[in-house]
């Protein structure tokens, strides 16, 4: 009997950001990002949802070890105690919670396939997530 | 797309009585939650949207913060929720409230963004709605 099932794996990294436009002049940035435009830094929480066919030999959607191996040399090892503004990914897009979404699934699904990866959620801190699944 | 949700959090006190039913019904219905007591209780807001080119923001959460507050928070957090009147007539069960809050919300956020309010009651029991007719 097989089944498709989900499972999700949590990592956490701990980075800084700014929202900042390069292209708007300083105090148009502050009047629309305010704070946030003061360099700061979260503990972001990823929680990665791969989906699929459990295995019938080894019970498993996809072997955690190697979800694991993944998601930390492709993300976490760039974006742990690192600057967000900094990271090539993120010239001209701001580090907003919902670009840091879509830019962890465009540089997961090149290692799952979109036909594993079924979802990343982006905590930025206990009060807020995003979710994307890679819907245009 | 991408959803975005925002976690807020409330106390309040409340008990499950139905208008329709007399008191010895509800306790037999209720049972302890005829009784007047309270929950810490949390609230999500998930909105849909896509990230803006330019600013990276597919909600302007300052405007959802202040809608929730304005809205829902300040009647609710510290009260009696029989007693709030955004909640007047309302059935205060769990999925009560998720029906509530989402008709309290959907004229000031954008309905075609708004997706889903959960109510987490107490870490065992939560309650979501997203908008469906029966």
């Amino acid at each position: 009997m097989s089944g498709i099932a989900y499972s999700s794996r949590r990592f956490t990294f701990a980075a800084a950001h700014r929202y900042w436009v390069d292209r708007w002049p300083a105090a148009e940035n502050e009047r629309f990002f305010g704070r946030l435009t003061v360099p700061h830094g979260h503990n972001y929480a990823l929680e990665v949802t791969v989906r699929g066919p459990i295995d019938p030999e080894t019970g498993m959607v996809i072997n955690l070890t190697e979800l694991k191996a993944i998601v930390n040399d492709t993300v976490i090892e760039r974006f742990d105690h690192a600057d967000l503004n900094a990271d090539a990914l993120f010239r001209g897009r701001v580090p907003t919670t919902e670009n840091i979404a879509t830019v962890v699934w465009d540089l997961l699904v090149e290692k799952l396939g979109a036909e594993r990866l079924w979802q990343v959620r982006v905590w930025e801190d206990e009060t807020l997530f995003v979710d994307y699944r890679g819907e245009a | 797309m991408i959803e975005i949700t925002r976690i807020y959090h409330f106390s309040a006190a409340h008990r499950l009585v139905s208008e329709h039913l007399g008191a010895a019904a509800n306790a037999e219905l209720y049972g302890p939650c005829a009784r007047p007591h309270g929950h810490n209780y949390y609230v999500e807001v998930t909105m849909a949207g896509v990230p803006d080119p330019v600013t990276g923001m597919a909600v302007d959460l300052g405007r959802v913060d202040a809608a929730v507050g304005e809205r829902l928070l300040r009647h609710v957090d510290h009260h009696t929720l029989e007693a709030a009147p955004p909640l007047a007539g309302v059935i205060t069960t769990g999925e009560g409230l998720a029906r509530a809050f989402w008709d309290i919300l959907i004229p000031v956020l954008a309905p075609d963004a708004l997706r889903r309010v959960r109510v987490v009651e107490t870490a065992k029991n939560r309650f979501e709605y997203r908008g469906e007719a029966a």
